[in-house]
């Protein structure tokens, strides 16, 4: 023991958590919060997800995606707003002539009748938004045994 | 004029003590209002309106007509026989199918009645199978 005496060193390293770096920490992940944010634009809609084992991660811009709300009460809603079934190829096609690479994606109560979301593909077929995505959550396979 | 004379005590440096909590406020408030782009699902393509018909022959046909209950009936397209499943059998069941033949087209026609879920539930199922030619239909009673 005695021998160890000869390796002991005078720690200079302060014992403090040094508080002039801590700025610069926050400023990097401020900065990075600050440019990956983007702010809600459309009021979310409280509807029960469907789920799917095979759902996918949709690589697509996010001006790219256009969101059609169907919520439990079979209403659908488009940028916010109330939408009659019937009109709904007219609101998608100036959409989609706009912007050729237009996803739309169904955000569907998972109770609603499929007569509903069949109106909407039809709709959208008319218009000629044909690329669709079935807005779903991941099901896990431990969730399917248990049902 | 001495006498109003005061001493300069205000530091002309900006106080970077402070620097950090004003940095980690707006930190924070970025963290809780930050939404990462998410958007999952299942995608599909759908048939153009002004497409022509295209005949496909029965064998090539395979339908899955969802029930207002929920249970799926197969029906394949040259055998008028059906056979009751359950959802989670059609990934195997057609799996096999498309190994015998891979211009198979899955039909899928859902009752108006039934929850969307339903329906759903099948086109995971048919996608959890590797089909590629997947087809939406609404079935007429």
């Amino acid at each position: 023991m005695a021998k160890r005496a000869g390796f002991t060193r005078k720690s200079s390293a302060s014992e403090e958590i040094p508080s002039s770096s801590m700025a610069d920490i926050a400023f990097l992940l401020l900065i990075f919060f600050m440019v990956s944010t983007v702010f809600r634009k459309e009021r979310e809609h409280p509807i029960e997800w469907a789920t799917a084992e095979a759902t996918e991660k949709i690589d697509e811009k996010r001006k790219n995606i256009l969101h059609v709300w169907v919520d439990p009460e079979a209403q659908v809603f488009i940028n916010d707003q109330l939408v009659p079934y019937e009109s709904i190829a007219g609101i998608v096609r100036p959409l989609y002539a706009e912007n050729r690479n237009l996803v739309v994606a169904i955000r569907g109560d998972r109770d609603v009748p499929y007569a509903q979301i069949d109106a909407i593909t039809e709709q959208l077929k008319q218009s000629g938004a044909v690329r669709v995505t079935f807005a779903t959550r991941i099901e896990q396979r431990v969730q399917r045994a248990r049902r | 004029m001495a006498i109003l004379e005061r001493k300069e005590r205000v530091s002309d440096e900006i106080p970077t003590a402070s620097m950090a909590d004003i940095a980690f406020l707006l930190l924070v408030f970025f963290l809780t209002t930050t939404v990462f782009n998410e958007e999952r699902g299942l995608p599909i393509v759908l048939p153009e309106a002004d497409q022509e018909e295209v005949d496909v022959s029965a064998k090539n046909l395979i339908f899955f007509l969802v029930q207002p209950n929920g249970s799926v009936v197969v029906r394949r397209g040259e055998s008028e026989q059906e056979q009751v499943v359950s959802a989670d059998q059609i990934e195997d069941l057609l799996r096999a199918e498309l190994a015998a033949n891979e211009n198979l087209i899955a039909a899928i026609k859902t009752a108006p009645t039934a929850a969307y879920r339903h329906m759903v539930d099948v086109l995971d199922q048919v996608k959890l199978s590797g089909a590629e030619r997947i087809s939406l239909q609404i079935l007429e009673e």
